[in-house]
């Protein structure tokens, strides 16, 4: 009695399996080159950190210890003995430059992107686009080096303001000496990805719901209503992704704060650096601040996701 | 005004209708488009590194006697003109790759990305340090010539008992480098700089170096570069975290145009990179400080990974003939150890004091040693000068 309701069960199982395994052959197969490239690229390396991230304070050369959580307890642990409030200092001190450039990224790049998408005449859109990804095309490191000449004390900038000063007379703009200083990488980062926001922005607001703004104003609301209701809800996710693009990339990024940012502006990139190649070469603390960069990346693209999904669906 | 906005935005609205759907996916696009940027972007320096380590495994499979010699060293250790002499008289390329310290170089060979490399160029310490990790090839000193052209203190180093794994290539010491137009008054030791710290913030620069860093700062204090005391070491902590706010940065290398500019107004060097930038501007000054600083060597060894050996020794006996010697030195400056090509130099090098200092100099400076134990204590105090 037992078995013969249950055969007929694991038959029928076994024929809807393989129905299933049939209709995703397709999917499978056209997923699989860059699932394995996922599997080898990112999501072994990311174990491989992992696991050297929990054997404490392994370096190169010696042997290994013993499994434990000593390099994170080092890092967040005020009971430790090892206990150092440097690390999390230099991680506030990686998402203060992240936030900074985020928000100034947004605030210079929403104007820039609603008139390219919006106001700037329709043949020049393309070029114009172009033109701002254009500086993307040389190295980074250039682009911050070149800063570093700008931002000198007798650099671009300071000879600028005394020409002005010396053009209208009265006015007197003191010079600034922002050379590594928090000014400078906040000015460095914010340069090196503010074209990445303006791109995400312009592909947001050039899709925009015209006919939307168009009722709004039929509907007696004044540019200010409609700008404030119609356009910058529909962009919202735009806005979301463009912010998320930026705060990553500007919280890994290693050689802005490197060369503008002087004897203290330690990142947490940098320290993962000096982990590796720099001098103190301790594997295990630099895996496990990996995986706190991993970790809290991980969590801001869950967050995006689940509330770009939302908006988009309450939106349509 | 009015009338002017009006047609404009109908212009603007009456564009054809669009569904919300493809905005995320363009969202997405313009995403993975941004993001492809970056990985590039940072990939880029990388290449070079790949690169060279491909073609020595190709080269080396290939069984060429010849081939290519893939050499990692410091910057302006090597240039064009010695290498291409070297590809002529031999037949062997010649690839660099640089460095800009010993530990960057010593993280490479040990995590394996350093393979292709035949020649490295490390400093005496790190010569003692790299024996003890067994990473050194013992040379075979019947297959070079020259070895007793160098000077008496170069013939039994301390770092390398008989040069039995590594050749003295340069010498050198580290010391204050700066600028007479911008600094008032005329630096003598380390002290200057925690004198002036108020007259001149921001605009000094220290070594980007633990160990050369931390042991001037004990160097002030009366104790050793190579101190492996925890009170004294903690002392010289204590008092470098005085000095952080008023330096600019820890740098090695690029601060020569700041320099000449007055941007910065004094800085910790090395000497070859010193010597260099005094010799190209006269407002430019080097001293070694009276309390005493470190006096380097530099080396050059085969580690025990390399490939193509023979190009190897044949690049060894190339830098050991003195002419050629003589020839780095003019145009690369730093002190060399080859009492022969000493000879040779011209008197105006001759009696360079920053490229040769006098006996009484180089008895108040040490070499850098290891400090056993004492290494995560420098590591720790390290972080927390470099990070805080």
């Amino acid at each position: 009695m037992d078995a013969s309701p249950s055969k007929p069960g694991v038959s029928k199982f076994g024929g809807q399996f393989w129905n299933k395994l049939q209709t995703l052959a397709g999917p499978l197969a056209l997923l699989g080159p860059s699932g394995l490239w996922l599997v080898l690229f990112l999501v072994l390396p990311t174990l491989l950190i992992l696991d050297i991230s929990l054997v404490p304070g392994l370096r190169p050369g010696t042997v290994p210890g013993a499994y434990g959580f000593g390099n994170y307890s080092q890092v967040f642990n005020p009971f430790d003995p090892a206990f150092d409030p440097v690390y999390i200092q230099v991680i506030w001190r990686s998402i203060y430059y992240a936030a900074g450039t985020t928000c100034a990224c947004l605030v210079l790049g929403f104007p820039v992107a609603y008139w390219l998408a919006l106001m700037a005449p329709r043949r020049w859109r393309n070029l114009l686009v172009v033109a701002f990804v254009l500086p993307l095309w040389t190295s980074s490191l250039l682009r911050a080096y070149a800063w570093t000449s700008i931002l000198r004390p007798t650099g671009l900038l300071n000879s600028l303001i005394l020409w002005i000063n010396g053009m209208v007379p009265g006015l007197e703009i003191p010079t600034q000496d922002w050379l590594y200083t928090r000014t400078a990488v906040l000015i460095g980062l914010t340069y090196s990805f503010l074209p990445y926001m303006v791109l995400i922005l312009y592909a947001s607001l050039e899709k925009l719901d015209r006919s939307l703004l168009e009722a709004s104003a039929d509907l007696g609301a004044n540019p200010r209503q409609t700008f404030l209701k119609v356009t910058v809800p529909q962009s919202l996710p735009g806005i979301a992704a463009g912010c998320l693009l930026v705060f990553i990339t500007s919280m890994g990024d290693f050689v802005v704060p490197t060369l503008l940012g002087g004897a203290s502006s330690m990142t947490i990139s940098r320290l993962i650096y000096n982990q590796f190649l720099g001098i103190t070469r301790n594997w295990g603390l630099g895996s496990s601040l990996s995986m706190v960069l991993i970790l809290a990346v991980s969590v801001a693209i869950a967050l995006l996701l689940k509330y770009g999904d939302r908006s988009s669906v309450t939106e349509t | 005004m009015r009338g002017n906005s009006v047609p404009r935005q109908r212009s603007l609205y009456s564009n054809q209708f669009r569904r919300l759907g493809p905005t995320r996916r363009r969202f997405l696009q313009g995403a993975a488009a941004a993001l492809a940027g970056v990985t590039l972007a940072n990939c880029q320096r990388n290449i070079s590194d790949v690169q060279s380590g491909n073609g020595a495994g190709a080269t080396d499979s290939a069984g060429a006697g010849s081939g290519t010699l893939h050499i990692y060293t410091w910057a302006d250790y090597i240039n064009d003109a010695l290498a291409a002499e070297f590809t002529e008289r031999t037949g062997i390329n010649v690839v660099i790759d640089i460095y800009d310290s010993n530990e960057t170089m010593l993280a490479k060979m040990q995590a394996g990305g350093g393979d292709a490399y035949s020649i490295i160029y490390p400093s005496d310490y790190m010569v003692q340090q790299m024996l003890e990790l067994e990473m050194l090839t013992a040379l075979d000193l019947s297959r070079l010539t020259g070895l007793e052209n160098f000077l008496d203190q170069w013939q039994d180093p301390a770092y390398d008992p008989g040069n039995a794994h590594s050749l003295p290539f340069s010498w050198g010491t580290t010391g204050l480098l700066y600028n007479r137009d911008v600094v008032s008054g005329t630096p003598t030791d380390w002290d200057f700089l925690w004198d002036n710290q108020d007259s001149l913030a921001r605009r000094m620069t220290l070594l980007d170096d633990v160990r050369e860093t931390m042991g001037a700062v004990l160097k002030s204090l009366g104790y050793s570069y190579n101190s492996t005391d925890p009170d004294e070491i903690e002392e010289a902590y204590e008092r470098l975290l005085e000095l952080r706010p008023a330096l600019a940065s820890f740098m090695s290398f690029g601060y020569e145009d700041a320099l000449l500019g007055g941007d910065l107004a004094i800085v910790m060097a090395f000497s070859v990179d010193a010597i260099a930038a005094t010799l190209e501007d006269d407002r430019l000054e080097y001293i070694v400080p009276e309390s005493g600083s470190s006096v380097w060597t530099d080396t050059m060894v085969i580690p025990t990974t390399a490939p193509n050996v023979d190009a190897a020794y044949a690049w060894m006996n190339y830098m050991l003939e003195p002419e050629i010697a003589t020839k780095a030195v003019e145009s690369l400056y730093f002190a060399t150890p080859n009492a022969v090509s000493f000879d040779m130099l011209s008197d105006e090098l001759k009696s360079n004091e920053d490229l040769f200092p006098s006996e009484e100099v180089l008895a108040r400076c040490e070499g850098i040693a290891p400090v056993g134990d004492a290494t995560d204590l420098y590591d720790e105090y390290w972080t927390r000068i470099t990070s805080a």
